[in-house]
């Protein structure tokens, strides 16, 4: 029976930081959550009010992403990590990216209800949009949810999950052709432009859960990078 | 103990090489990765390392490849630099150390009957923690090693030739008949790092090369040894963990168990490429000592 030689944690006020970074992300992840859902309701209800809410959230979004990026790129500096720690870290500074790029996304589709203020929906688009939205805020939760837990299998999870979305958003762009008599050649455009950012949001949470898959394994799901994959 | 290192890197028993030098790549084409084509020149097998009935270190296994830089990490007391001393067979000027198991240099058992551990370090050199050039003048540190071993070539061209490769020459080409306590710490590091080169060396050892040196004089070193790697196979012990990061190519990280009498004894955990150990190191010892989080 061998004991090793050593035995005390040497490294607690770094261990402190990593855990704060990822709080940090974790937190910058549930605003840009919050703030999709505000998107979706703002896109159903086709409330401008709360469009405007969702653009001044994203601010707040914005100055903490840079913070945290600012933050992580100092530590890199400082601690020269190496590792697990490495791993997390240059991850991290990926992931606030799918994070804050997913928050713009929200905004851009929040706009779309600013410029076609007053417009009405067919109900079956509208029940398509609910269903695209939910699936989409549904997944982008789960990509955080991959990050709390460092569940090692998100990235290939997410990624089937993912097929919902895209399926949704097929649908999505069917029902528009077919109705595209009945109305406005910017109000079909606009739908199909929201459709297609909250498709990029779920791509981006796919995306999060690969990260999460290499901080916990050394190595993307099948080896795929989602950097060079699946460009933003 | 200084004396005898004095001697290693310089005594020359023959000049007539039995072991194939090594290949000379091609300029420009500087290696900077490991490469499985490289033969291992160097196979451990098996190796423990006693001194008395002290089990200093036990079952390493490790294949070192040529022209290669191959850094061995670890805590103190791991066993490292006592492996490192297998290598040119310094164990043998302490009395009571011995081996078992085996080390190959080139497919033969360097501990065989009829080896000659002088030829062994003349093949094999070393360059220590502190730099230690001898009391003469900066041409004769060089000339020293040679001239013992009766090189009968031009030595104003091999004392030039040993301090261009260890990137000396321009700071000493015109005071070479000065002492070479007269350099700074880094440069007579490199004067003998140019010392163990000038005796035509298959190997070079390195225990703690630039312990004592400041950080420009060590990156100055770094970059030495990847020139150098060209020539010669590099094996460092350090205790620099970003070092070895920065410079080798493949990485041996060693650990200490202790026994509950209290008995330390040194352990090879894990071996593989530079890039692989610091990035995703198998074992999770590898990664706790890598990252700082015991030691």
């Amino acid at each position: 029976m061998t004991q090793q030689p050593f035995g005390e944690e040497t490294r607690q006020s770094f261990d402190d930081t990593l855990d704060g970074i990822r709080r940090g992300t974790l937190e910058l992840g549930a605003l840009v959550l919050e703030n999709t859902r505000r998107m979706s309701e703002t896109i159903l209800e086709n409330r401008v009010d709360l469009a405007h809410e969702v653009v001044t959230a994203d601010e707040e979004i914005d100055a903490r992403y840079s913070d945290l990026e600012r933050e992580v790129f100092e530590v890199l500096a400082r601690q020269q990590p190496v590792a697990g720690d490495l791993r997390l870290l240059v991850s991290i500074t990926r992931i606030l990216y799918e994070i804050e790029r997913s928050g713009d996304l929200a905004v851009n589709a929040a706009k779309g209800v600013i410029r076609r203020e007053g417009y009405w929906l067919q109900p079956n688009l509208q029940s398509l949009l609910a269903r695209m939205a939910s699936a989409t805020t549904d997944l982008f939760a789960k990509s955080l949810d991959a990050l709390t837990d460092l569940d090692p299998t998100a990235g290939e999870r997410l990624d089937i999950e993912d097929d919902v979305v895209d399926d949704l958003v097929a649908e999505l762009y069917g029902a528009i052709g077919k109705a595209s008599s009945e109305m406005e050649f910017e109000l079909a455009v606009e739908l199909s432009r929201v459709g297609r950012y909250m498709e990029r949001i779920a791509d981006h949470a796919v995306n999060i859960g690969e990260h999460v898959t290499f901080i916990v394994t050394g190595s993307f799901p099948a080896d795929e990078d989602p950097a060079v994959t699946d460009e933003g | 103990m200084e004396e005898d290192q004095d001697m290693t890197d310089t005594t020359q028993a023959e000049t007539e090489a039995l072991v194939p030098r090594q290949g000379v790549v091609a300029d420009g084409a500087r290696q900077t990765s490991a490469d499985d084509d490289h033969a291992i020149i160097f196979d451990v097998k098996d190796l423990d390392v006693y001194y008395g009935d002290f089990k200093a270190v036990g079952g390493v296994n490790l294949p070192i490849r040529q022209n290669e830089i191959t850094a061995f990490i670890g805590p103190s007391g791991c066993g490292k630099t006592t492996v490192l001393r297998c290598f040119n067979r310094m164990n043998d000027l302490v009395e009571v150390a011995r081996i078992e198991g085996a080390i190959d240099y080139h497919g033969v058992d360097l501990y065989g009957e009829g080896v000659d551990p002088v030829e062994v370090r003349r093949r094999i050199g070393m360059v220590f923690q502190k730099p230690n050039p001898f009391p003469k003048s900066i041409y004769d540190n060089i000339a020293f090693g040679p001239r013992i071993g009766g090189y009968s070539g031009n030595m104003d061209d091999l004392v030039e030739e040993s301090l261009v490769r260890a990137a000396l020459w321009d700071e000493v080409k015109d005071k070479l008949q000065e002492s070479a306590f007269a350099l700074s710490g880094g440069q007579q590091q490199r004067l003998c790092i140019a010392r163990a080169i000038a005796t035509s060396p298959d190997v070079v050892l390195m225990d703690e090369p630039c312990s004592a040196l400041d950080p420009i004089a060590t990156l100055r070193i770094e970059e030495l040894m990847v020139e150098l790697k060209q020539d010669y196979t590099i094996i460092i012990v350090t205790h620099n963990m970003q070092q070895a990061a920065r410079v080798s190519d493949r990485t041996a990280f060693f650990t200490v168990d202790v026994k509950e009498t209290g008995q330390r004894t040194g352990r090879l955990v894990e071996f593989d490429e530079t890039g692989k150990l610091f990035t995703n190191p198998t074992e999770k010892a590898t990664e706790d000592y890598i990252t700082g989080r015991f030691g």
